[in-house]
């Protein structure tokens, strides 16, 4: 069931340090390909690889770096450690235990695109990671693997950590790219692609830390060995967060494709004792909800997108029979609500809107009709935005209210016979009522 | 980089194919099949799109999302669909969602009525909001500005005044704050908005968030009119339109000519319209009385008027103000000309040009339109302030730097505002540009030797001076000059003039378009008024002059020691417009005839005019005005004139023939008429050819009657050396944007009438014991004004710069080269 490529070593003391990571065989892959490769055959192992983006939208990675322009003006490579996607925390235990692999993995990528300045951009509340990765940087640095002429091959590359500000829009690609320009992270219209114009109007290439610490590997066995682990259309392994109602939350290593229930049920332990699975979000707060019954999917792009659903992030979940679905939903619609930039009209009035609605439901001053409202407002988010944020929120709301309505109507029920007024105020002074004073 | 030229695709739009520039985005192609697709954030002008309100949502055969038609280019072949049932339910879930935070307050908005979210929920809107909850709520109406309301809660957030303040006038004010529905427009720390385009964001607001303090409620959009016009309040000319109320202006707003303005306004151009309404208006003839101006009727003024002309015959000098049109112009020649038989006139204030020489700056080959300042390869902006001398121009020198790429130089004395967005910069001592361009043409001809000395007598660093000479040959061969009427003015005026032409001569190819010269009158309309023959060596049409007579320099000289009785001011204040005003107090107190046509009676009118001709304001005019490009543009009454107000023209016809030489002109048009069969370069002009959009002569096939004149090279004279400060300053001078009485009258621009201030640097204030803020006398030769010391760090050493055009304190107080400061 697990099959570990990425956290093969991962446990073991030391590994963030650059000696350690050397014993280990570390920057070897790197010193092959500035020695025996040329970019482009860096390139083809990866696309022969079929390595997804492990970021959340699963676009291939080779095919991503082939897309930059072979002009001569400066390329950028930017590695996405933005992390903020709820319930994802994969890249965290990697950068924290293994800083030199999304090093390695980041010069190699460069190299292939024929990036000369590259940059990390993390989360602000990962102060520790951000220092660790700091301190791995100077390591890289002071042994030749980052700066000019790495490894005396005439390949140069500037890396700079970046730590952002803490805003979840900042994890959109192009988001990312203004905050790096030092501008409001706001997402831009594309395209242009950032292949084309992306940092400072440069080429660039965005990964995933995941992707990038993947690179290594990948050139260690070859692209098309590392396709011959997962699926057809899902190959090699992924590192899943698993967290919510389970006994054994945390980072589990994969081979894609292995059925679902053994990552909920086999590797974290299942929901605790006497308490039954009700939904699970198979890859981050932003992908629709699956229920017990698709819990047999196997676990890979593929099958997921077909259960109207998506591996994302690699983010599951799991949400028990003591949880109301109606907080679930309200959490996740203000978590929207509060990350949405405000650029854009649907995702910024749908989101609020949709919080207000799921607000009344909760106090029960709603009626089913506005269960129907809100699954249309829902359909208007979808696909109407300019960045997939609104998308984002939308898509699991909508499907929780389609496959849980019955839960919904009858939360709402119970809380009006709970509560009559709905906690909403007391009737008005009766002096305020026009006419009232002189009837 | 030059305009570039569109081909044309075809593309498939509902149904029907439709022919289409390439590259145009389908929000705009999609008008050339007659279909409309609604917009909020989408505006050219404002660059780039956004995407932002998602309104322009249309679905594109082989893109399975829907896709935003305002950042979508139209392509060969591609297949549009904009009437779906997808696009329109999309459309109406925009609408929806943009509607629940908005107040629905039209009724009491000033927007309602003219709101393109009112028109497009009317058109693409789904009838019915399903939204019962609580709407986002802000403190409103706040002031963004004195001149800008802003009301947070009918926002949608389209970002159009963000990017105008970000990308078109570069002030980099308004910013967005905090985010998703908390977003707000706003000014880093809640300052005021104040810059000198803020009013455009006023138009640009595509719902009723920001609105004109002037304008707030003084009317709807059904109690108004819409009167087309062009604003003679500096020499850009906008084209405007004046929004009237019952015979009263109420709001300025812009008439987009790509070839004039590209639809922007200075904040004067939009609020200064107040000053046509103020009761301090002169609105009867006036005639001085025992000392006192007494109001008279029309016939005893021109009677009085005509009988001091006649005493003082050829003994009377007349000037004529930037804002005359050219048939005021035209009649006031005709009328020293002809019934007076004196050349004393003149519409420049620094000295006389000879004609060849005006003739060979202005040659039609030799002309750039604005439109080249946006498409030039290399742009120099020489010894002027486009955002003080014609403010419009600097929107549009920024837009080509910003999206083609100009390659822009700068050399000036004072520290311009476009020096940040320069290729290079060059200063120069104040006075000095006939040094400057000799330097400048040396280097350019590559005579290194001598650019050192030439550099040295301007006052200017060598190294300077051959960078910018790099950027204007290294660009391209497009290079466009743009320089200040004050480069040419002075003694040495002929010196600096040849100096340029000799730059000229290196860098612009005559007759070849985009590129050539520009320049920015002092005057509105100062190229308009010297081609009527208002200049003392020169009739209508630059035709030469028997004896020449005296230009205002010698005019005020003379009138200072009684050999001009008679002083005729058509739309001018010595003392305001003019330099050396000590000497036009002299002049004006010792005129025995003082003849005014004013709207507002100035402090040098007030005590010295003898009879006072009640002046239209722009909005009452009808006439035409040439703008510095050769674009000659009618001007048409929006209002009539209040109280006794006559036309000028008429004024100007009834004094000529009280004094024996009618003109024969009867109506406006026919004064218009009669105008341009007297020029030969404008022969065969109409009005009617004229138009809303005017016409460039230098374009039409009579320009080939302008007068032949050499262009150069010419042999140049060692220019002088600019002074030595020694410890005193070098005195620069500049006229800001708001130094105008229109802006002093305006209640609404009140606020930025302009106070002197003493610009030096901080080297120079520490050695002098000044402090920023502090109150110091500028002295030299006895005279005096007073003002506040202003630090900048990037005015050179050895200067200080001072406004003139002031009511009080102004520059042209003080005559000489350098000055003392001295803390008050």
């Amino acid at each position: 069931m697990s099959h570990t490529i990425l956290f093969e070593n991962i446990d073991e003391p030391g590994l963030n340090t650059i000696d350690v990571y050397r014993r280990r065989g570390g920057y070897e892959q790197l010193r092959r390909v500035l020695s025996t490769m040329a970019p482009e055959q860096v390139t083809e192992e990866l696309m022969a690889s079929g390595l997804r983006g492990r970021g959340g939208a699963g676009f291939p990675s080779g095919k991503k770096i082939s897309f930059i322009p072979k002009v001569n003006v400066d390329k950028y490579l930017v590695c996405n450690a933005d992390e903020s996607e709820p319930g994802t925390f994969k890249d965290r235990e990697l950068m924290q235990k293994s800083p030199h692999m999304l090093l390695e993995g980041m010069v190699i990528a460069a190299y292939a695109a024929g990036a000369t300045k590259s940059f990390i951009y993390i989360r602000g509340e990962y102060v520790e990671q951000a220092d660790i990765i700091d301190a791995a940087i100077v390591q890289a640095r002071e042994a030749g693997f980052i700066g000019e002429n790495i490894l005396g091959s005439g390949f140069d590359l500037s890396l700079v950590l970046h730590r952002g500000a803490g805003a979840y829009i900042c994890g959109e690609e192009t988001g990312l790219l203004d905050s790096l320009e030092g501008k409001r992270g706001n997402p831009r219209l594309k395209p242009p692609f950032p292949a084309n114009q992306g940092l400072y109007q440069g080429p660039t290439v965005i990964n995933n830390v995941e992707t990038l610490a993947t690179m290594p590997h990948i050139i260690a066995m070859g692209g098309a060995e590392y396709a011959k682990i997962g699926t057809e259309t899902s190959a090699g392994t992924k590192l899943v967060s698993v967290s919510g109602n389970v006994r054994n939350p945390g980072n589990y290593e994969i081979e894609l494709g292995i059925p679902s229930r053994e990552i909920i049920f086999g590797l974290a332990g299942g929901p605790p004792e006497g308490r039954e699975v009700k939904l699970w979000f198979p890859g981050g707060s932003s992908s629709p909800v699956l229920e017990p019954k698709d819990l047999d999917l196997p676990y890979d792009f593929g099958s997921l997108q077909e259960a109207g659903s998506m591996l994302g992030s690699g983010a599951i979940i799991v949400v028990d029979d003591s949880v109301p679905v109606v907080d679930v939903a309200l959490k996740l619609a203000k978590f929207y609500r509060h990350e949405s930039c405000g650029k854009c009209t649907p995702c910024r009035e749908g989101t609020r809107w949709t919080v207000s609605m799921l607000e009344r439901v909760d106090s029960g001053l709603a009626t089913p009709m506005d269960l129907d409202i809100m699954a249309s407002v829902q359909e208007q988010i979808i696909g109407n935005c300019l960045c997939v944020l609104g998308d984002a929120m939308a898509m699991p709301i909508g499907s929780m209210v389609k496959k849980f309505r019955a839960e919904f109507e009858s939360h709402i029920e119970e809380a009006r016979l709970r509560n009559p007024y709905g906690g909403a105020e007391p009737d008005p002074d009766p002096v305020l009522i026009q006419g009232a004073a002189s009837a | 980089m030059p305009k570039p030229a569109a081909e044309t695709i075809t593309f498939t739009l509902d149904g029907l194919e439709v022919d289409s520039p390439a590259g145009l985005m389908l929000a705009d192609a999609a008008k050339l099949g007659d279909v409309e697709i609604p917009v909020f954030c989408y505006e050219p002008k404002l660059g780039q799109p956004v995407g932002a309100c998602r309104m322009c949502l249309v679905e594109i055969e082989g893109i399975p999302k829907l896709q935003t038609a305002c950042s979508t280019p139209v392509r060969d072949g591609m297949v549009v669909l904009t009437q779906t049932d997808r696009v329109k339910e999309a459309q109406e879930a925009i609408l929806e969602f943009l509607l629940i935070n908005h107040p629905l307050d039209c009724p009491v908005c000033d927007k309602g009525g003219e709101c393109p979210l009112q028109d497009i929920t009317m058109g693409w809107g789904g009838g019915r909001s399903r939204f019962i909850e609580p709407k986002r709520h802000f403190v409103k109406p706040l002031a963004l500005s004195p001149l800008i309301a802003i009301d947070r809660e009918r926002c949608i957030l389209c970002y159009r005044c963000v990017r105008f303040s970000q990308e078109i006038s570069e002030d980099y004010q308004l910013v967005l704050q905090e985010r998703g529905a908390h977003s707000y427009v706003s000014t880093f720390d809640g300052h005021p908005y104040v810059a000198p385009f803020s009013g455009n964001i006023i138009e640009l607001c595509p719902v009723g968030a920001l609105t004109s303090q002037a304008y707030r409620f003084r009317a709807r959009p059904w109690d108004v009119e819409g009167s087309g016009s062009v604003c003679t309040l500096c020499p850009a000319q906008c084209n405007v339109e004046f929004t009237v109320r019952d015979e009263r202006v109420m709001r300025v707003l812009a008439r987009d000519h790509a070839g004039v303005d590209d639809g922007w306004l200075c904040d004067k151009g939009r609020f200064a319209y107040q000053s046509v309404h103020v009761d301090s208006r002169v609105t009867h003839p006036l005639l001085r009385v025992d000392g006192e101006l007494v109001p008279v009727s029309w016939d005893r003024a021109l009677d009085e008027a005509a009988a001091g002309l006649r005493s003082a015959g050829a003994d009377t000098g007349a000037i004529a103000g930037g804002e005359s049109t050219n048939e005021e112009g035209f009649l006031l020649a005709h009328l020293m000309r002809g019934g007076l038989s004196s050349s004393h006139l003149d519409s420049r204030t620094g000295g006389t040009l000879s004609r060849d020489l005006h003739a060979a700056l202005h040659a039609p080959q030799r002309q750039a339109c604005v439109e080249d300042l946006e498409f030039a390869h290399a742009l120099l902006v020489l010894d002027c302030e486009p955002v003080d001398d014609a403010p419009v121009l600097d929107l549009r020198i920024r837009k080509g730097i910003r999206r083609n790429a100009v390659k822009l130089a700068v050399a000036t004395s004072r520290p311009s505002s476009l020096d940040p967005n320069a290729a290079a910069v060059a200063r120069f001592a104040p006075g000095a540009g006939e040094a400057f361009c000799a330097a400048l043409n040396a280097a350019l001809g590559g005579e290194d030797t001598v650019v050192d000395e030439l550099a040295a007598a301007a006052g200017a660093d060598p190294a300077e001076v051959q960078a910018l000479a790099a950027v204007l040959t290294d660009a391209g061969e497009d290079v466009v000059i743009v320089y200040g009427e004050r480069l040419t003015h002075g003694p040495r005026g002929e010196h600096a003039a040849r100096a340029l032409l000799n730059v000229a001569g290196r860098v612009i190819t005559a007759g070849h378009d985009g590129c050539g010269l520009l320049e920015l009158p002092a005057g509105a309309n100062g190229r308009g008024l010297r081609e009527v023959g208002v200049l003392p060596n020169a009739g209508p049409g630059l035709t030469p002059v028997t004896s020449p007579g005296l230009d205002s320099g010698g005019i005020a000289a003379a009138a200072a020691s009684n050999q001009i009785e008679a002083l005729y001011l058509l739309h001018v204040d010595p003392l305001r417009d003019m330099p050396n005003r000590r000497l036009w107090k002299k002049a004006l107190a010792r005129a025995t005839m003082v003849i005014a046509h004013a709207a507002f009676l100035t402090d040098g009118l007030w005590e010295h005019a003898n009879v006072v001709f009640p002046a239209e304001s722009y909005a009452e005019k009808e006439g035409t005005v040439t703008h510095p490009d050769g674009r000659v543009q009618r001007l048409r009454p929006a209002i009539s004139r209040p109280d006794a107000v006559r036309g000028e023209w008429q004024v100007l016809a009834d004094l000529c023939k009280r004094l024996d030489h009618d003109p024969g002109v009867l109506t406006g048009p026919m004064t218009s008429a009669t105008l341009f069969a007297a020029i030969p370069f404008l022969a065969g002009l109409t009005l009617d050819e004229i138009g809303g959009r005017g016409v460039r002569w230098p374009e039409r096939p009579q320009a080939a009657a302008w007068p032949q004149a050499d262009g150069g090279p010419f042999g140049l004279e060692a220019p002088p050396f600019a002074p030595t400060p020694n410890g005193d300053l070098r005195l620069g001078t500049f006229r800001s944007i708001w130094a105008a009485p229109e802006v002093e009258l305006s209640p609404a621009l009140k606020f930025l009438r302009a106070h002197q201030r003493a610009e030096l640097c901080p080297a120079d204030a520490q050695r002098l014991g000044v402090a920023h803020g502090d109150q110091v006398t500028v002295s030299s030769n006895g005279s005096q004004v007073n003002a506040i010391a202003s630090l900048r760090a990037s005015v050179p050493g050895g200067t200080v710069f001072l406004e003139s055009g002031l009511e009080q304190d102004s520059a042209s107080e003080l005559d000489a080269g350098l000055v003392e400061i001295t803390r008050a």
